[in-house]
């Protein structure tokens, strides 16, 4: 576990979240996708790349927030992608320019990116979020960065007009864009530089579906993950996953974990022993 | 509100309350296991510690031994509030502790919320605190003043086999209470036919106070599947929907006890709070509304003093217990 920031004073710069209302200065759209530009000075100078900001909904019908990865950073900007994918979030999704969203964070661990030589870039969906923050880290660094995104059909393929990166590869379910199956199935098919780290995001069977493949070629990947949560700071443990060590809380331990730390098998049905065969 | 009530607005509510041996600034302390102090000061700036914004601090429910908790998914949101499947996950008292420890800057008492598979572990888990508090050098370590026993979770099988059970109740905080000198309230759950027999029978044990209510055993399907979402298949529901029973089993159980009642269940507002305490209670918990935000326990003490200071309420004490219900024979 990594040392405690408030009892272990480092460098003196402070990386811990704000909690501010920010108001929406760009808001671009790609579909039921939203890329939001919000203005936020304190987050984007503390944020690192695979952090997240808990989003409150405004309107007052919403308790919780909504955890939602950083995009990208852009001088006193942070970028947030939004999927409209239930009430709350079609409400974030539909902010307007001069709106303002009551934003905490940076929350969560990021991706460590010291030391990579370079890098996949592997999404499922609105999973790609936070490889733009990773790509242009990286890109400003001079590491040679490749990306290969899935998705269902051509609907939510239109999130790729929200990213800057190159080479960027893209399959579809469908076929309707790029090459017909899964992301896993493109990785086969493009030049995957040697010694690569690979730095992943998506849904759940993705990710189990990555992580042999990361491992048969013996490349270091890390992901992260999605869950829903509630108080977004490890209090409540309500977003944990299965790891190897245990449950463990998206929120505070994660999002980003090892791809070798998680236990990828399903779960069994919760219901079933209860029912008649 | 009169013209007169109007004038007295400029007062300063005094916004005290004594629960127990507790002498708190104001009445709003967290719900057990939906505010971590430790992690918020370390995610959030400022000082959190230093500047706790509850009158006392509630760490989650520690148990004796670790607790993996539920499968997930274990929470999402409901209209007006939201539904939990945790089951206690917790490192166990070994690893709480430490924890304990380092709160030594925290000024707040600290109440100790203490869980368990079965009566044997609360007895123990409070033994072990004892002694640990006794041999403890002065300043290691923040004033813990008393305990909640949580006989009342839903996700696990003492929420029922205690906590809705009279006897099991009594029997429970009489053993506590044999335990320790300190500060016990039972919090009690709202998964009963009658709330008022369960707190008459733990205060007739020796409790020192009772908090309610924990969440409503609930369930929630996935859309699409049809089938439970959680992965505990049932879970607990909180929130602003449940906060009309909460008052009425406050207001029923402050109308039959004397002991303190600390009052929750979806207070979100100043109004909410100030709510309970007309109800009867002395103290209230806020705890899903923790998750709107972390400025959410401020807010709601500073909305408190304006709801009393709007209504010329000089002291919490001129309107506790006004809208407690009598008990009926």
């Amino acid at each position: 576990m990594d040392a405690d920031p408030a009892l272990t004073p480092d460098s003196g710069h402070d990386r811990r979240a704000v909690s501010r209302d920010c108001r929406v200065v760009e808001s671009r759209r790609f579909g039921a996708f939203s890329l939001l530009s919000l203005a936020s000075a304190e987050i984007a100078a503390r944020a690192v790349p695979g952090q997240f900001i808990m989003v409150g909904v405004p309107g007052g019908r919403f308790l919780l927030r909504r955890p939602i990865s950083l995009h990208s950073v852009d001088g006193e900007r942070v970028r947030l992608l939004v999927e409209a994918r239930g009430e709350g979030s079609a409400v974030l999704a539909a902010a307007e320019v001069g709106d303002t969203l009551p934003l905490a964070g940076p929350l969560g661990s990021g991706f460590r990116l010291d030391g990579v030589r370079a890098a996949l870039l592997v999404a499922g969906g609105i999973g790609a979020a936070p490889l733009q923050f990773v790509a242009d880290e990286l890109v400003a660094a001079e590491v040679p960065v490749v990306g290969a995104f899935g998705f269902r059909d051509a609907a939510q393929a239109r999130l790729v007009g929200a990213f800057e990166i190159d080479p960027l590869w893209v399959a579809s379910d469908d076929g309707s864009l790029g090459k017909r199956g899964t992301v896993v199935d493109l990785l086969d098919t493009i030049d995957v530089p040697d010694g690569a780290t690979v730095f992943a995001c998506g849904p759940a069977a993705m990710v189990a579906a990555l992580a042999p493949w990361v491992a048969a070629r013996g490349l270091r990947g890390y992901a992260s993950l999605e869950a829903h949560m509630a108080c977004g700071a490890g209090a409540c443990h309500g977003c944990v996953v299965p790891t190897r060590a245990g449950y463990r809380r998206v929120c505070a331990d994660g999002p980003v974990f090892a791809l070798d730390d998680l236990e990828t098998s399903s779960p069994p049905d919760p219901l079933a022993a209860g029912e008649a065969s | 509100m009169s013209a007169g009530e109007q004038a007295r607005g400029g007062l300063e509510p005094d916004l005290s309350v004594e629960l127990g041996p507790m002498r708190l600034p104001h009445p709003v302390l967290n719900a057990s296991g939906t505010f971590d102090l430790l992690e918020a000061a370390a995610r959030y700036e400022g000082d959190l510690v230093a500047e706790l914004p509850f009158a006392a601090y509630v760490p989650k429910t520690v148990t004796l031994e670790p607790r993996e908790g539920n499968p997930p998914p274990r929470v999402t949101e409901t209209a007006a509030g939201m539904i939990n499947s945790v089951g206690l996950q917790n490192p166990g008292l070994e690893a709480f502790l430490p924890d304990l420890s380092r709160l030594a800057a925290l000024t707040a008492p600290v109440i100790v919320n203490v869980g368990g598979s079965r009566p044997d572990d609360y007895v123990t888990v409070v033994e072990r605190l004892e002694e640990w508090l006794d041999g403890r050098r002065t300043g290691e370590g923040p004033d813990v003043s008393g305990y909640e026993l949580n006989i009342s979770c839903p996700n696990v099988a003492t929420g029922l086999a205690i906590g809705a059970d009279a006897a099991a109740t009594a029997d429970l905080v009489a053993r506590v209470k044999a335990a320790t000198k300190r500060f016990v309230m039972a919090k009690l759950t709202p998964n009963v036919t009658s709330v008022v027999e369960v707190a008459l029978a733990a205060q007739a044990a020796g409790a020192d106070g009772l908090s309610l209510v924990n969440t409503f055993k609930a369930l929630v399907l996935d859309g699409e599947t049809l089938r439970p979402f959680l992965g505990g298949v049932t879970g607990g529901l909180c929130g602003p929907a449940i906060k009309p029973i909460a008052l009425r089993m406050v207001a029923e159980v402050a109308g039959a006890v004397r002991v303190p009642v600390v009052g929750m269940g979806g207070i979100a507002s100043g109004r909410d709070a100030l709510e309970f305490v007309a109800c009867g209670a002395t103290a209230v918990q806020v705890g899903a509304a923790n998750f709107a935000g972390i400025d959410a326990p401020r807010r709601i003490v500073a909305e408190l003093g304006n709801e009393m200071r709007r209504r010329g309420i000089a002291s919490l004490a001129q309107v506790r217990g006004r809208a407690a219900l009598p008990m009926r024979a």
